[in-house]
């Protein structure tokens, strides 16, 4: 009896050592040799989902230069990302919006006193994607998108869609709107360019949540490309990677200058126009939305990377300048639309880079 | 004939017949009319089959019979839509789980692999899993047992206990996310230490004690009394009493009690987005660091959203499946070896 027992005691504690010693952190296929990069040590960061995926790329681009860095994304949502950061628990916060007002306080105290700075570095497009039978191209324009989603225009046939459309069969059917039922930045940048351009059709507040009447809701970008992909004349909008993903067909935007395409390169243009409202070395973007050149795609959303100017570990701060500093490269940035996302381009580059060096 | 005892019954092969006519005939009627589905179909022949065996069991058979086969009938549908849940969750999650669990996805972590590209694996999480999980029963089932064994054998039915009764049904309904957000309040923010594997083995902790004080204060309930004076009449100490013949009677109830708080924290999703930072690397160390867990992999590869991110969150969900099985499996045989030869 007493001699099963130590066996089995031997056998489950044998179990667990042999399981922990056999796994593997080494997922290279080829490059197993690639050389040792300079830095070391473990980054902890959060925040924005938006970039969830962009960051997924550049971390493990990161951590293949530099086996010695580990660095772990916990795509939490912005909010959660600036109050992890104020509290310590991160190293940097990824956020679609730059710092409040009242959270300044907060993330000075936990740079010790020093600024903290938002440093903008991953762009992005919201697309109104559709699905009508037979329509392979489609104008909008801010006035008829904010009767779609306010339930104003019902009809796919509305003379004030057909205006923008001639020549299109639209079909006399009912529009099926989707919208984000959680908390979102791309609810809330939809809604600031809604805000912008036509004020006197969208009355209603803009925000994280979707507050106007009509439509139905999905959760999550990909919870609505979904739902639209599955539902015959509907409409809906999301970010540009998962039109690619779910092979959908986005609208194109007319903000009067003429109609714009949803592509990375459009929207690059018009992050590139920001103005910079920050002081020093914070870069929080002003974005002209009303933009009507006739080449910039108006409905886009900034993810900043949110870290102390100074007063971080020094260990850490070096850790995190490297980090940024390879994801502000023109490697990094030009890997961004190929995924769907929108990179940071010209003289914003070069300031994102300035801030980046700025770091200590 | 008339001049007999029982009267007519129907013939063995007559349910079968009948459940064969009505699945015709409902699927005759889904294709004339096209109008009900396959769960439509399902519906209207199992109506049928309800209204064809009462009426014919009725004039056959007479209204005794026919009212038997029909509460029959409806207590074995009963128990059909009762599992059909459970069937079709372990369909779906083994049939879109087994493409991608494989020796690479149960060795590999997913440090520096793109989300949009397959390969990778669960490892880092599975480490996690174990580790916390087992923190967590290191921590809850000595002090769960104990404090079952005070309730029962000590202070029986004494205010104190009442408290404490009382106390570890609220425990029971405590949600999950508010023990996370304890632990994140108390142990992260007010005592400043980093989330960790072993912050969450707390959090995971207050969720199994209440199931564990539960299950073991019922099965030492049900211990005889007569085993407890015959041990105390042939002058044995009560400690000892307890450890020989109390414990050893209900170990495998107590065993299935804990293994229940196991499976139940296992799969908690909530406290752990709190209390751990997500990895997708390997840490063996539960009390510094980031630590990935099952029910956490899943989360995030599921918001990654793209179609090889999707086939490793199932291949995530059948693995977490398969382990707790596991543990349910070890536990059982532990608790027949244990238990005492009748």
């Amino acid at each position: 009896m007493k001699i099963t027992r130590i066996a089995i005691a031997t056998v489950a504690i044998a179990t667990t050592l042999s399981l922990t010693a056999c796994g593997s952190d080494n997922n290279a296929s080829s490059s197993a040799s690639a050389p040792a990069g300079g830095v070391t040590g473990a980054l902890k960061a959060s925040g924005s989902s938006a970039q969830k995926n962009a960051m997924a790329e550049w971390v493990n681009a990161f951590q293949t230069a530099n086996p010695g860095a580990t660095i772990d994304y916990q795509a939490n949502g912005s909010g959660a990302g600036v109050q992890d950061f104020i509290n310590a628990q991160t190293d940097f916060a990824g956020s679609d919006s730059a710092l409040k007002p009242e959270e300044v306080a907060g993330a000075a105290a936990r740079c010790a006193g020093n600024n903290a700075i938002d440093i903008p570095m991953v762009g992005g497009a919201i697309a109104l994607a559709y699905n009508i039978d037979g329509v392979d191209s489609l104008v909008l324009d801010p006035k008829t998108t904010a009767g779609i989603f306010t339930g104003k225009i019902t009809k796919w046939n509305d003379p004030a869609i057909a205006a923008l459309n001639a020549g299109v069969a639209l079909p006399a059917a009912t529009i099926a709107s989707f919208h984000r039922s959680d908390s979102s930045g791309t609810t809330d940048n939809f809604t600031k360019w809604l805000i912008a351009t036509t004020p006197d059709t969208y009355t209603l507040a803009g925000g994280k949540d979707w507050v106007a009447p009509g439509g139905q809701g999905a959760k999550g970008s990909d919870g609505v490309a979904s739902s639209v992909a599955s539902t015959k004349n509907s409409i809906g909008y999301m970010e540009l990677s998962f039109v690619q993903t779910q092979n959908l067909k986005a609208a194109k935007i007319d903000n009067g200058g003429g109609a714009v395409e949803a592509t990375s390169d459009a929207a690059a243009k018009t992050i590139a126009a920001a103005t910079v409202k920050g002081t020093g070395n914070d870069l929080a973007l002003n974005i002209d939305r009303t933009v009507a050149d006739g080449a910039s795609y108006p409905i886009v959303l900034v993810t900043y990377e949110i870290t102390c100017e100074k007063g971080l570990d020094a260990a850490q701060a070096a850790l995190v300048k490297s980090f940024l500093t390879y994801t502000s490269s023109d490697e990094a940035q030009g890997a961004l639309s190929g995924a769907g996302y929108v990179p940071i381009t010209g003289d914003l580059l070069t300031k994102v880079r300035a801030s980046v060096a700025a770091i200590s | 004939m008339s001049t007999q005892l029982r009267g007519s019954i129907l013939p063995k092969w007559f349910a079968v017949a009948l459940a064969g006519l009505s699945i015709g005939s409902a699927v005759m009627i889904e294709r004339t009319t096209s109008v009900a589905g396959v769960g439509g179909t399902i519906t209207l022949a199992v109506l049928l089959y309800l209204v064809l065996q009462t009426t014919w069991s009725f004039t056959v058979e007479g209204r005794r019979h026919a009212i038997d086969r029909l509460f029959a009938t409806l207590m074995y549908s009963s128990f059909v839509i009762a599992a059909l849940p459970l069937a079709t969750l372990i369909w779906t999650v083994v049939s879109k789980g087994i493409k991608e669990l494989d020796m690479n996805f149960l060795s590999h972590s997913m440090r520096s692999v793109s989300p949009s590209k397959p390969g990778g694996g669960v490892y880092h999480a599975l480490l996690g899993t174990l580790e916390q999980v087992g923190i967590a029963t290191l921590i809850a089932v000595p002090i769960g047992i104990l404090t079952a064994l005070y309730l029962v054998e000590y202070a029986r039915g004494g205010r104190l206990a009442k408290a404490i009764s009382f106390f570890v049904d609220v425990m029971t309904g405590v949600p999950s996310i508010v023990a996370g957000l304890f632990i994140y309040t108390a142990f992260v923010l007010t005592f400043g230490f980093d989330r960790s594997g072993f912050a969450a083995a707390l959090a995971l902790t207050i969720l199994m004690l209440p199931v564990i004080v539960r299950a073991t204060e019922e099965m030492l309930k049900i211990v005889p009394a007569d085993l407890r004076e015959a041990s105390l009449a042939l002058g044995i100490p009560k400690w000892k009493t307890i450890l020989r013949i109390v414990l050893p009677t209900a170990i495998g109830g107590i065993i299935t009690g804990v293994m229940l708080a196991v499976a139940r924290v296992a799969g908690e999703t909530a406290p752990l987005l709190l209390t751990t930072f997500l990895s997708q690397s390997i840490n063996q160390n539960p009390f510094a660091g980031p630590q990935a867990a099952i029910p956490t992999f899943i989360w995030d590869q599921i918001s990654s959203a793209t179609p090889a991110s999707l086939d490793r969150a199932w291949a995530g969900a059948l693995t977490l499946i398969l382990l707790i099985m596991v543990f349910y499996g070890t536990a059982k045989l532990i608790a027949r070896y244990y238990a005492p030869k009748a």
